[in-house]
């Protein structure tokens, strides 16, 4: 039947209508039916157990920010590119008496690295830090599993001997 | 109405009746309705079960993101579109990186070019098969939205790969996009649209012809054009009332002139133009459309470089500009206004599920609540690009 321009509301029920909409129902339920059965079998599990099985991410994945202060200049560029501010940083100029001290990449370093803190739970995860590094040490490591109790306990201080000990596992 | 003692006598009465007209009964659906998809909290008059007055109440997730936007660069900015339209994100980042390419007058790499219809069309066929899926939920079929999600996995993770984030990806940048797309992931996005034109014929008759989804969707939620036109609505819902208008091939921008697709419009084939039946038929055609463009992308894309030459502090020259684009839910308009700085003096955003959200009044009266939740869900609204 046409259904076209019909409005089943408003239309007056006949028997031949009525049989029409049980037959329908029934064959269309009949045909998803068999669509959600092949699924039972055919397909593969999608989804993993997650704490006993753990998914490796990509590698380019944005998640936990890494600083490697060792390499860090104290440019700021990454402060001012973040945008929404949650890079802190403070640095002190060396002394000029101080031994020269260089970045694996060969750049001068001509300030002191004080403080390097990034809040964490303010971050959006956008990379656009990591992108202007010039020496390429603030990086997004592929750690996922961070969460805190407390908000402040989200604040990571990279100069912080703890955090400096990651080195040995993030960075590749 | 002072003798009560024999109550179906002044009932009979007409004049009487009148008087005991029923209370209409204010009923707060949302904020945290499931299915208001999000935070949108509907004030509902209801008389019974029809409803006679609905009044959307929008704004609990504001966050100021066009004030923002006035102390950022304009490469801090994309974050924040992101965040507007979270299932659609890629299309928000196009928008507004072809917003400033405009301004600038930055000539896009080729290569950029394709990659950029190609993650733009994946991001429709994600959005429509999350649309899809919910939309299933919302009239009571679980399993549709598991099988969706299985597919919308599989370019969540090529987005991944690509960006190195999920789902707000600030992939697309001012110039062209961030990383370059390998041979392998484009091999995967081949084989994605081989089996996604297999399931979706799948899923349309799992749903689509189901007979009590189309009870429930044929005739209902009836938006003629005029009101479409009236509300200043776009996208999938003006193409399911009968319109013939999509910006890709209206107001062409970025590669969509030269590759070859339809613009799908709702035909009414299950109950009369412009029923929720419509606006699900159009997405779903939509889908079908898209594997063909990601289709002709791939055939088309050639090796070269990823992004143009931009200057590294960006300033954009004073003026004003508006740009817009066909997102998955419709058309996303920026309004840029620069007075020669680093950051802009104003951006305005025009977003689609804003002007649909206001549709909702004047669809809802005198429909059943059950038929008014099926409306809500098929005009597909995500709060965060209403409230921006």
């Amino acid at each position: 039947m046409d259904m076209t321009n019909v409005n089943p509301h408003e239309d007056t029920l006949t028997f031949k209508k009525w049989f029409q909409n049980v037959w329908r129902g029934f064959s269309t339920a009949i045909k998803g039916m068999g669509i959600t059965f092949k699924y039972v079998y055919s397909v593969k599990p999608v989804t993993i157990e997650y704490p006993e099985v753990r998914e490796e991410l990509p590698k380019n994945s944005r998640s936990r920010l890494f600083n490697d202060v060792q390499n860090c200049i104290s440019c700021h560029m990454c402060a001012t590119a973040c945008p929404v501010d949650c890079i802190y940083i403070t640095a002190e100029r060396r002394e000029k008496d101080a031994p020269k001290l260089k970045t694996s990449d060969g750049t001068a370093i001509r300030l002191d690295l004080k403080q390097y803190t990034i809040d964490t739970a303010l971050c959006c995860y956008c990379g656009l830090c990591t992108t202007v590094c010039p020496t390429q040490c603030l990086t997004h490591t592929t750690d996922y599993e961070y969460a805190a109790y407390t908000v402040d306990s989200m604040k990571y201080d990279y100069t912080s001997p703890e955090i400096v000990a990651w080195r040995e596992r993030l960075v590749k | 109405m002072s003798d009560h003692s024999t109550t179906s006598e002044w009932y009979k009465n007409p004049a009487e009746r009148e008087v005991l007209k029923t209370d209409l009964l204010t009923l707060n659906m949302g904020p945290q309705h499931p299915a208001t998809h999000g935070v949108l909290r509907v004030e509902i008059k209801t008389d019974s079960e029809i409803v006679v007055e609905a009044i959307p109440h929008i704004g609990y997730l504001h966050r100021c993101m066009e004030k923002h936007c006035e102390g950022l660069d304009y490469r801090g900015i994309i974050p924040y579109t992101d965040r507007m339209d979270y299932l659609g994100a890629m299309g928000m980042e196009w928008g507004y990186a072809l917003t400033l390419e405009k301004m600038l007058g930055t000539e896009v790499p080729q290569r950029a070019e394709y990659i950029r219809v190609l993650v733009a069309e994946l991001q429709r066929i994600a959005s429509h098969l999350m649309f899809f899926g919910t939309y299933a939920i919302d009239l009571g079929a679980f399993s549709p939205f598991l099988y969706a999600f299985q597919d919308r996995e599989t370019i969540l993770r090529i987005f991944e790969e690509l960006s190195g984030a999920r789902l707000l990806y600030n992939y697309i940048w001012i110039g062209g996009v961030w990383n370059d797309i390998t041979d392998g992931q484009l091999r995967r996005i081949t084989k994605f649209c081989e089996e996604m034109s297999e399931s979706l014929k799948k899923y349309h008759a799992l749903v689509g012809e189901n007979h009590i989804f189309v009870g429930r969707t044929a005739n209902v939620g009836m938006m003629s054009k005029e009101l479409c036109f009236d509300h200043g609505a776009t996208g999938p819902i003006l193409r399911g009332s009968g319109v013939n208008w999509d910006l890709r091939k209206n107001r062409t921008y970025g590669l969509y002139k030269d590759l070859d697709f339809d613009i799908i419009v709702g035909e009414g084939i299950k109950g009369q133009v412009g029923d929720c039946w419509d606006r699900y038929w159009v997405r779903m055609q939509e889908m079908h459309e898209s594997i063909k463009i990601i289709k002709q992308c791939l055939d088309g894309i050639e090796e070269g470089p990823i992004i143009g030459k931009v200057p590294k502090v960006i300033k954009i020259p004073e003026g004003e500009i508006y740009m817009r684009t066909e997102c998955p839910r419709g058309e996303l308009g920026y309004h840029l206004i620069s007075n020669g700085g680093k950051t802009p003096y104003r951006l305005k955003v025009k977003s689609s599920c804003f002007t649909h959200v206001g549709l909702l009044p004047e669809v809802a009266k005198g429909q059943m609540i059950a038929d008014f939740v099926a409306t809500i869900g098929s005009i597909d609204i995500v709060l965060g690009e209403v409230d921006r």
